[in-house]
């Protein structure tokens, strides 16, 4: 748990640094990927909220901070814009680690007891999950998703994302050199480029670059151009359907 | 690394993962094994007119027709009616760039009533594997046998870009699932209340990068059952030969893609909108040269004969190229220009059916 308790004043310094906030991220949180997520519009926001006067913000200090939608910045944000409208803005909570995080979840809502109890709806600043979650946990009270979760990214820098994993439930990382065809290929296929890679981008357009040639090109570097040679099978899509539920067997050590 | 409970969320972390409790081993990636039969050994049982004339080596003309955009059969009829004795077989394509057109597999039907051969084309964009299932014996039992599988363009180039793309399978899965089912099982290997029999036939761009890895997917596509090859437009024919020469020629067929460029305007709509398109830009400034100092229908129709010549002038190179079995014309909506263009290559006439 030590690793997750960064004091909230250490983070609102720490926010604005372009540079060491990534740093920051990886180093405390292990994170370096994350729910790419974005704020939906003020007009959607508030149209959302309507006929609800008492607002409870939600975010966390994970994917939702890294994102700048649900960082502590925002969440202060988002108490100006809703009081601006005409909302009462009743505080938020702030969770360290993420929102998913149902231990750490809980115990903030047992802090902020008497203010969530007083709300009529809470505003979250976090992924789907997070706004899933506080319906399971807290019923009683309308919880309200203030972003679109948009895919499993990358951070190279702050504001920008790059998507890398669809979570296909069947990893081919291994064959591929590390880059992932289902997702960075525009149209998701296993056997090699489409007829409209083109000096080295993709059909779909000009900016983005085509996977299978990066693919190429790495496999190529580590001599490994066999793996692509040979015809690779329809892919079993079932282990991406969901709903899914995982549950890991606590034990001390990995294949005992 | 050591799991320890504190990453454990409290709900979900109480029973067992059976990875973690057996010895280490292999993980193999388990991209499905289906019940193959052993595709590089798939027979094709069928004949066609178009797989009679390729495997007797004469040069094959092949030409394309859009489908409508729309529920006219008619207007699919009279395109069909206008181009059928200058060919040997139709293709009819699959929702070009996500543009909802008739169904390729019903226009199929319609252009084996007017007497011409079609080739039916399926596009991996639209369709999970059931469907390429359950349309492949549709169009069995519609009498259509040529088919010819391409992935298909990404749709955010077309008219419905919201549109939820499937690519369930690609385009040398889909081969595969083909080749397989003429073994009477489908993928679960359940026995076939009648099995179909195609001609298979796939596409491959010249042009695309990277050139290995394209011609690698050739291979992978005639080892999944592809028989005969389409290609896209021919502009630039060096590339095109040296494509060719990475490609084990005797054991494919191949029909060289043309499209005439009505005028500069087009040629600079394709190299910007279609995926795989080159046109050299010299070949542009032919068109453009060609209607300088005229206007109205005269430049029209200067422009269009330059189109033509050029279309011509590539015919006749990509047929001096080893490997090359035949030519397959797209009219892109400019269908009049195929009788023109197959009589003057001196393709015309085409054998009858059964010579
Ligand atoms: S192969 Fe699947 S699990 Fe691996 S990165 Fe791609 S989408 Fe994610
Ligand atoms: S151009 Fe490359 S990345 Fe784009 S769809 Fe084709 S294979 Fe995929």
């Amino acid at each position: 748990m030590a690793r997750l308790n960064v004091s909230t004043s250490f983070v609102l310094c720490i926010q604005g640094h372009l540079f060491s906030i990534r740093l920051f991220m990886e180093i405390i949180l292990g994170l370096g990927r994350m729910i790419v997520m974005e704020l939906k519009s003020k007009e959607d926001i508030l149209e959302m909220l309507e006929g609800y006067e008492k607002i409870v913000l939600f975010g966390d200090s994970g994917c939702a901070q890294m994102c700048d939608v649900g960082g502590i910045l925002q969440l202060e944000d988002m108490t100006d814009f809703l009081a601006d409208h005409g909302k009462d803005v009743l505080g938020y909570v702030f969770v360290e680690g993420g929102l998913c995080d149902e231990f750490a979840t809980k115990q903030e809502l047992e802090k902020h007891k008497n203010m969530l109890e007083e709300a009529d709806a809470f505003l979250v600043q976090a992924c789907g999950v997070a706004t899933q979650n506080l319906t399971e946990m807290v019923p009683e009270k309308i919880s309200l998703p203030a972003v679109d979760s948009d895919f499993l990214g990358t951070m190279p820098e702050r504001f920008h994302h790059d998507e890398r994993c669809s979570m296909c439930g069947e990893c081919v990382l291994d064959l591929t050199g590390g880059i992932c065809p289902i997702t960075r290929c525009a149209k998701g296929l296993l056997n090699g480029p489409c007829g409209g890679s083109m000096d080295g981008m993709c059909e779909r357009d000009e900016d983005t670059e085509c996977a299978w040639q990066l693919i190429y090109d790495r496999l190529r570097e580590i001599d490994k151009l066999d793996n692509i040679k040979r015809i690779w099978e329809m892919k079993d899509w079932s282990k991406k359907h969901g709903p899914k539920t995982i549950v890991h067997e606590a034990k001390d050590a990995l294949f005992q | 690394m050591v799991l320890k409970p504190l990453f454990m969320k409290p709900r979900t972390l109480y029973s067992s993962n059976p990875f973690f409790s057996r010895q280490p081993k292999q993980i193999s990636i388990s991209l499905v094994r289906l019940p193959y039969t052993c595709t590089e050994e798939i027979q094709i049982l069928v004949q066609t007119h178009l797989s009679r004339l390729l495997e007797d080596n004469r040069f094959v003309v092949t030409a394309e027709v859009g489908p409508p955009h729309g529920a006219d059969e008619q207007l699919l009829i009279d395109r069909v009616l206008h181009v059928k004795d200058y060919c040997d077989a139709l293709n009819l394509t699959d929702n070009v760039r996500g543009i909802p057109t008739m169904s390729s597999m019903v226009c199929s039907h319609f252009v084996r009533d007017c007497g011409i051969e079609p080739v039916m084309q399926m596009s991996a964009r639209d369709r999970n594997r059931i469907l390429f299932e359950s349309e492949l014996y549709g169009a069995y039992a519609l009498g259509i046998r040529n088919v010819c599988f391409m992935t298909g363009d990404h749709s955010l180039l077309g008219s419905h870009p919201e549109a939820k793309m499937v690519y369930d399978l690609d385009s040398i899965q889909a081969l595969q699932l083909a080749s397989h089912l003429m073994s009477g099982n489908d993928l679960a290997g359940d026995t076939l209340e009648g099995t179909p029999h195609f001609y298979l036939g796939a596409t491959f761009n010249p042009y695309a990068d990277p050139i290995e890895l394209q011609s690698w997917r050739v291979n992978k596509k005639h080892k999944a059952g592809a028989r005969f090859f389409q290609t896209q437009a021919i502009y630039g024919v060096s590339r095109f030969e040296r494509f060719m020469n990475r490609l084990d020629v005797d054991a494919i067929k191949t029909l060289a893609g043309i499209i005439p460029l009505k005028g500069p305007r087009m040629a600079r709509f394709m190299n910007r909108k279609i995926p795989g398109i080159k046109i050299p830009e010299t070949m542009i400034r032919r068109l453009v040269d060609a209607g300088d100092g005229l206007s109205g229908n005269e430049k029209r129709g200067v422009v269009r004969s330059e189109g033509i010549r050029i279309a011509l002038e590539t015919i006749e190179k990509v047929r001096a190229i080893d490997g090359v079995d035949g030519i397959h014309i797209m009219g892109v909506g400019w269908e009049e220009s195929i009788p023109t263009l197959v009589k003057e290559a001196g393709l015309y006439p085409r054998p009858k059916k059964g010579e």
